[in-house]
């Protein structure tokens, strides 16, 4: 499945302008980004429930932008799993089968195994009103998969669960994901979602793509302020890129693990929450007052500025005291340096270059 | 406790006076003769008349061609409404010839169906010639179509509505086309709306008597008619309300064919 | 999915508004004609129209139509409110029976309530006439007005009349109060239907008026068997502009209400 230069109007409003990627068979990826980015109508795009107003859409290397969703090798799992009331659970896994004209034995031996896999195994007289919501979740992949598409989608998928069910269905999604070699593309808003199940996550914002990588990749090197802000909490400051490994930030000197920038460049330094540790103010390489402290079970999220009034978020396991002045540490590996409007290609190459050196 | 005592005296009043007394003295009616003496003549001389079964038969039959006819116009109606923009709006202009008196719009086809009328002119401008078309069947059915057709598109557009347009997705995406999609997705999860349809026409067209009358030319006889001519011209209230019984009893048949036996199924929105 | 394009649906429903508006046209144009007959049109006239203001039968009968129409829709949305209060309040059980007996003489066709309510008027020694229609309407109106206003009961988040208890108020004042005003947009629309229901009501009319009453259905009735009468097209462009007037009041109310429900709906949602 490839994009090329895929852009989407409705009337003026232009949803998605000049989306380009390729997408390899038998990974787990995931689109993610806020409300209204425009991941959704990507999914359709795929789907086939629209098609681009330009640019090209290829699936085995063949042209399907016009190709209508019936005749496309992908399903899709809805959300609110658009399950057919007036069916029960083997009559919804079975429709796709029907209309494709498979025999009646093979049908249902084929839904058996579908809803075997999604761990339902006898429920398939069952109507739709007497499922859970984790359920009617199952049924829905299970009408999905026995079609044995090439690519399943999943459109916000797990957002309509609790918490606890939406955990223990990430953990079963990846693992049927690995099971069954298909590709998913999986679309969310959530983002510990995205980092706990994809291979690839692709992050979207104004109907563009604004990374895209593996999740450790995407963690630890934001490429600009809004996906440093939308992937996990970051502390955001702006700094002067003094030379190569050396990152001024109100001042203050720093070592950093980043290269390839102009001399005295303006950056945006992104440190995280989790890499400040608290000490004293002798040891720290900064001194900040502590505002609010928060105790979430596994850590404190505290609160605190430094003399210039810039705002720092610390996980700590340990604890501090409302008032007090203390000392922050960090690594150089700690600091990433952004460039303001650099591009995906750009900081791909920027990064090859330096780390060739090393 | 006194506040919903007070709630219920009127209510409760009219339960009694207007909806039970009624049904009970219509079938206490239909034991009497013409001359006031308990029989069970009536239902007797119905069961044995091949007039007035011949005349049940015949109202039936009627009642299910102007439902079926209604119903073929209908359907595709609602299913068009339902997909443009502003529907409500639209859906209003269906409504709003209902607001308007009966007796008025079947006057307006006394008019147009008469021998010199605008229909005739228009079949002798295309070359067609005259035809009698006032009292005449075709004419009965078509007016008691007319009349009905905005009965059975509201409850066919609300069950239309209410599906889910992610349903119709998920249809295509398991690979159904469009016909595939509305025979095995639209059509069945619309068919509470058809039974409601259905039980909002059928029954009215079991029981006209003013259409019959200026349109029909008395050529048609449905149970209402019978019903409305024993108690107004020939006084025998004894057979009406026999004929009254055997059209609640019809009645009773349609709403229990037509109600949603499948309850397990019904309430599902999700 | 629909475009701009032309396709067969459209053409097929603009079909479908000509045969159901043709009529009403067809009546409205000839009533403006200087002709006698619904033939011909002979050139713009009012001379309809003032026929009918001269016609003093025909304005009492219009008169007594009005007054039984707004007459019976007023006690018939009284009545009926206080029914639906009452099996919104009633047991389980008791809710499906009282239900099934108002929908009674929804589905029960015209000619059936007409000689039932015959039977009755006559054994109860009514005279028949003005007395006997009114009751008659009222009758019919009600279970109109109870599953209009049914709904927005139950549309009603429950809190909403705990949370007026829990601010002190008293049964009466919380009825007054809180629920009533939740609950207009219910009963407007009850009552414009009964009103609609009133006047174009044919069928029962005929069967409990006596000889010296008559309203408009049954007048248009008697003289349309009589043959054409173009007084009878002017009396129906009134009433179909009145009828208009009545379908816009009824959709800004339904509009209005619908936009009341969702505030009450979303608080309900919020509470789960």
């Amino acid at each position: 499945m490839e994009f090329h230069h895929v852009e989407r109007r409705f009337g003026d409003n232009v949803v998605l302008k000049d989306i380009d990627f390729a997408i390899e068979a038998g990974k787990f990826y995931t689109l993610l980004g806020p409300s209204g980015s425009g991941k959704t109508t990507i999914l359709r795009l795929i789907a086939g429930f629209n098609s681009p107003t330009s640019g090209e859409i290829d699936f085995d290397g063949k042209r399907i932008n016009d190709v209508p969703a019936n005749r496309r090798q992908v399903n899709t799992v809805f959300q609110d799993y658009a399950l057919f009331p007036h069916m029960n659970v083997a009559e919804n896994v079975a429709f796709g089968l029907q209309i494709k004209g498979v025999g009646k034995q093979e049908t249902a031996k084929r839904v058996k195994e579908a809803l075997h896999l999604v761990q339902l195994d006898g429920y398939g007289e069952r109507e739709i009103t007497e499922m859970s919501g984790g359920q009617r979740q199952r049924v829905a992949i299970a009408r999905a998969l026995v079609n044995r598409p090439k690519l399943l989608l999943l459109d916000e998928a797990l957002s309509a669960l609790d918490h606890k069910l939406r955990v223990e269905m990430q953990t079963e999604l990846r693992q049927l994901q690995r099971q069954l070699g298909i590709t998913f593309i999986f679309v969310t808003h959530d983002q510990e979602e995205a980092l706990a199940m994809s291979d690839q996550i692709m992050i979207i914002n104004d109907g563009t793509i604004q990374q895209s990588g593996t999740p450790v990749d995407i963690y630890d090197e934001p490429l600009n302020h809004f996906v440093a802000d939308f992937i996990g909490e970051s502390n955001i400051v702006p700094g002067i890129m003094k030379a190569d490994y050396l990152v001024t930030i109100d001042g203050q000197d720093f070592e950093c693990v980043d290269a390839g920038m102009r001399p005295n460049e303006r950056v945006e330094v992104v440190i995280r929450p989790e890499d400040l540790d608290i000490t004293t103010v002798e040891k720290g390489q900064l001194a900040v007052t502590v505002d609010t402290q928060l105790f979430r079970g596994v850590d404190y999220q505290i609160t605190a500025h430094d003399q210039r009034n810039h705002e720092w978020k610390i996980n700590s396991i340990h604890k501090t005291t409302v008032g007090a002045t203390v000392g922050l540490a960090f690594d150089p590996e700690d600091i990433h340096v952004m460039r303001y409007n650099e591009s995906e290609e750009d900081f791909d190459a920027r990064l090859d270059s330096y780390e060739e050196d090393e | 406790m006194r506040q919903k005592a007070f709630f219920a005296v009127p209510y409760a009043l009219w339960i009694i006076l207007f909806v039970v007394a009624p049904l009970v003295l219509i079938f206490y009616q239909s034991f009497f003769n013409i001359d006031g003496q308990f029989t069970l003549g009536n239902y007797a001389n119905y069961l044995t008349s091949s007039v007035y079964l011949k005349m049940t038969v015949d109202s039936v039959w009627y009642a299910f061609l102007i439902t079926l006819v209604t119903l073929v116009i209908s359907y595709p109606t609602a299913y068009v409404l339902n997909r443009l923009p502003n529907k409500q709006f639209w859906l209003l202009l269906v409504i709003l010839p209902t607001w308007i008196n009966l007796l008025l719009k079947t006057y307006a086809f006394i008019g147009l169906f008469s021998q010199a009328g605008t229909i005739n002119q228009f079949l002798r401008f295309v070359g067609l010639g005259s035809h009698q078309l006032l009292f005449t069947d075709a004419s009965f059915m078509f007016v008691a179509a007319y009349i009905e057709i905005p009965f059975m598109v509201l409850p066919i557009f609300n069950s239309l509505a209410e599906i889910n347009p992610s349903l119709i997705n998920a249809s295509k995406d398991l690979g159904a086309n469009d016909w595939q999609t509305f025979t095995k997705v639209i059509w069945p999860l619309s068919l509470p709306g058809v039974k409601a349809g259905i039980q909002a026409v059928f029954i009215p067209s079991l029981s006209l008597f003013m259409i019959t009358r200026l349109i029909g030319g008395n050529r048609v006889i449905t149970l209402g008619t019978a019903i409305e001519e024993h108690f107004l011209t020939t006084q025998n209230w004894g057979m009406g309300s026999t004929i009254g019984v055997i059209l609640i009893l019809a009645m009773f048949i349609v709403m229990a064919v037509t109600g949603d036996r499948r309850k397990k199924k019904g309430g599902v929105r999700r | 999915m629909s475009k701009k394009h032309f396709s067969w649906g459209k053409v097929y429903l603009a079909l479908v508004f000509i045969i159901l508006y043709a009529p009403i046209v067809y009546l409205v144009v000839f009533s403006f004609s200087a002709g006698k007959t619904m033939e011909k049109y002979h050139g713009f006239s009012f001379q309809h129209y003032a026929d009918l203001f001269a016609d003093s039968r025909m304005i009492t009968i219009v008169i007594n139509t009005m007054i039984v129409a707004l007459l019976a829709s007023l006690i018939a949305t009284i009545v009926g409110t206080m029914g639906a209060l009452l099996i919104k309040g009633s047991h389980r059980k008791w809710r499906n029976a009282l239900l099934s007996l108002n929908n009674v003489l929804m589905v029960s066709p015209d000619v059936i309530i007409g000689a039932s309510f015959l039977i009755f008027f006559t054994m109860l020694g009514v005279r028949l006439g003005f007395a006997s229609v009114l009751l008659s309407h009222i009758a019919f109106c009600i279970p109109i007005v109870v599953l209009m206003v049914l709904p927005k009961l139950n549309e009603l988040s429950p809190t909403l009349v705990d949370a007026a208890y829990d601010l002190g108020a008293s049964r009466w004042q919380s009825l007054s109060r809180v629920v009533l005003p939740a609950i207009a947009p219910g009963i407007f629309a009850g009552y414009f239907m009964a009103l609609t229901y009133s006047l174009d009501d044919f069928a029962v009319t005929f069967f409990v008026t006596g000889n010296g009453f008559s309203t408009l259905s049954v007048e248009i009735y008697s003289r349309a068997r009589q043959g054409i009468n173009l007084e009878i097209n002017a009396l129906s462009t009134l009433m179909f502009i009145v009828s208009l007037l009545l379908v816009i009041g009824y959709y800004f109310i339904s509009k209005h209400a619908g936009r009341r429900n969702r505030i009450v709906t979303v608080k309900e949602g919020d509470a789960q």
